[in-house]
C-alpha cells in the first residue's frame, strides 16, 4: 500500500473508531432502559416454560420487544403460528413508518446496505439515529446518516437485548416485579428526551398533541398496541389537513 | 420432546415471526424509496414525533397518580437537564412515587 493511501485509511479508521464511541456514548442510557424490559420478557418465557434456545432465536431473529411480549403471552407446547403471526405483523406495523422516515436520510447509502442494516431496526435504534442524522443535517454534513453511529447503537441493543432475556430466564422468577422499583419509566423518559430534541415550536407540536390524545384513549378502550398506529395516524391526518405553510419554521 | 430444547413447530414459528417482521422493517423504504412528493416530506418531518408521542402515551394513562406524576416530573427534567439526568429522575421518582402513593385514579 503507498503512504498516501494508508494516511487516509488511518484517517478512515479514527472516523470510524471515533464514530462508534460517540454512537456508544448516547446509547447508554438506552442500554440501561432495556435491562428491565428484557428481563420481564425473560422472566415470563420461563413461566410459559420456553426453553432457553427458543427466547435466544426470537430475541436473534425477531429482535422486536413488543411482538415478543405479545408472542409469549400465547405461547403454548405447540404455539398457534398464524396467530402469533398476525399478532408479530400488527404489533410491528409502526416499522413501516419508521422505515419512510429513514429514506431522506439515507439518500445517498447503497440500497443493499441499507436493507441488511434494517435487520437490526428497533424503536430506538431508529429514534437515536434519527435525531443524530438531524443534527448532521443541520451541521452541514453532506451526508446525514453515520453508518458506523447506527451500526454501533443497532448491535450494541442487539447484544443487550439477548444477555438481559437470557438472564431474565435464569434469575428472573427471584427479583420479583421490577416495575416496583420504576424501572419500567425507563422507556417513557428516554423518548420524552428524544422528542424534547426534535421540539420546532407549538405549531409543529400541534400533530404530536394530536397523537398523544388519541393514543392515550385508544389504549384506554381497545386492548393491545393499536395506540401506537392510532396515534401516528391522526398526527398524519393533522398534518396532511393543515396547509403546508402553517408548518413553516424560521431557521433564522 | 419435552426434553428437547426447540421442537419444529417452535422453530417455524420463531422463523415466521422474523421474517413478518422484516419485511415490516425494510418495506416503506423499498416502496417510497424512490418517490419525491413535497407533502411527503413535510409528512416525514412531523411524523417520528407523532409516533414517539404514541409509544408513551401508555405512562399517561395506567390509572395510577403515581405514573402520571412521575411522567410529569420527567417531562419538566428532560426540559433542562441531559439524557441521563431524566433517566434517573424518571425511574428514580416512578420508584418512589409507587412505594409512598400506590392511589387508584380509576
Amino acid at each position: 500500500m503507498s503512504p498516501p493511501s494508508s494516511v487516509a485509511h488511518q484517517k478512515l479508521k479514527h472516523h470510524v473508531h471515533h464514530e462508534c464511541l460517540r454512537a456508544f456514548k448516547t446509547a447508554i442510557p438506552l442500554i440501561i432502559s432495556f435491562i428491565p424490559f428484557g428481563m420481564m420478557l425473560g422472566a415470563q418465557a420461563k413461566i410459559k416454560d420456553m426453553s432457553w434456545l427458543e427466547l435466544v432465536l426470537m430475541c436473534g431473529i425477531n429482535f422486536a420487544g413488543g411482538s415478543e411480549f405479545v408472542a409469549i403471552g400465547l405461547w403454548q407446547q405447540t404455539p398457534p403460528l398464524l396467530l402469533i403471526v398476525c399478532m408479530t405483523l400488527l404489533v410491528n406495523c409502526r416499522h413501516i413508518l419508521m422505515g419512510v422516515t429513514m429514506i431522506p436520510i439515507c439518500r445517498r447509502q447503497p440500497v443493499r446496505k441499507m436493507l441488511l442494516s434494517f435487520f437490526l431496526l428497533c424503536d430506538e435504534t431508529w429514534a437515536l439515529s434519527l435525531q443524530d442524522s438531524y443534527r448532521r443535517m443541520e451541521e452541514g454534513y453532506r451526508e446525514p446518516f453515520s453508518y458506523p453511529h447506527y451500526i454501533t447503537i443497532a448491535v450494541s441493543f442487539y447484544i443487550t437485548w439477548i444477555i438481559t432475556a437470557l438472564l431474565g430466564i435464569i434469575i428472573g422468577p427471584m427479583l420479583g416485579d421490577l416495575t416496583q422499583y420504576g424501572f419500567d419509566m425507563a422507556f417513557p423518559a428516554v423518548f420524552i428526551v428524544l422528542l424534547r430534541g426534535m421540539w420546532n415550536g407549538w405549531r409543529r407540536g400541534i400533530p404530536w398533541i394530536g397523537s398523544l390524545f388519541v393514543a392515550c384513549a385508544v389504549h384506554l378502550l381497545i386492548p393491545g398496541q393499536w395506540y401506537v398506529i392510532a396515534g401516528a395516524i391522526t398526527g398524519l391526518l393533522i398534518v396532511l389537513c393543515l396547509p403546508p405553510s402553517f408548518f413553516e419554521v424560521d431557521h433564522a | 420432546m419435552h426434553d428437547s430444547l426447540i421442537n419444529h413447530h417452535a422453530f417455524l414459528t420463531i422463523l415466521c415471526m422474523g421474517l413478518v417482521t422484516y419485511l415490516t422493517r425494510i418495506s416503506g423504504y423499498l416502496l417510497l424509496r424512490n418517490k419525491n412528493y413535497p407533502r411527503l416530506i413535510r409528512v416525514l418531518e412531523i411524523l417520528p414525533g407523532c409516533v414517539m408521542i404514541s409509544l408513551v402515551a401508555p405512562i399517561f394513562v395506567t390509572g395510577k397518580l403515581s405514573d402520571f406524576i412521575a411522567a410529569i416530573l420527567t417531562i419538566l427534567t428532560a426540559m433542562r437537564f441531559s439524557f441521563l439526568v431524566t433517566l434517573i429522575v424518571g425511574i428514580g421518582s416512578a420508584g418512589i412515587l409507587r412505594h409512598f402513593l400506590p392511589m387508584v385514579l380509576h
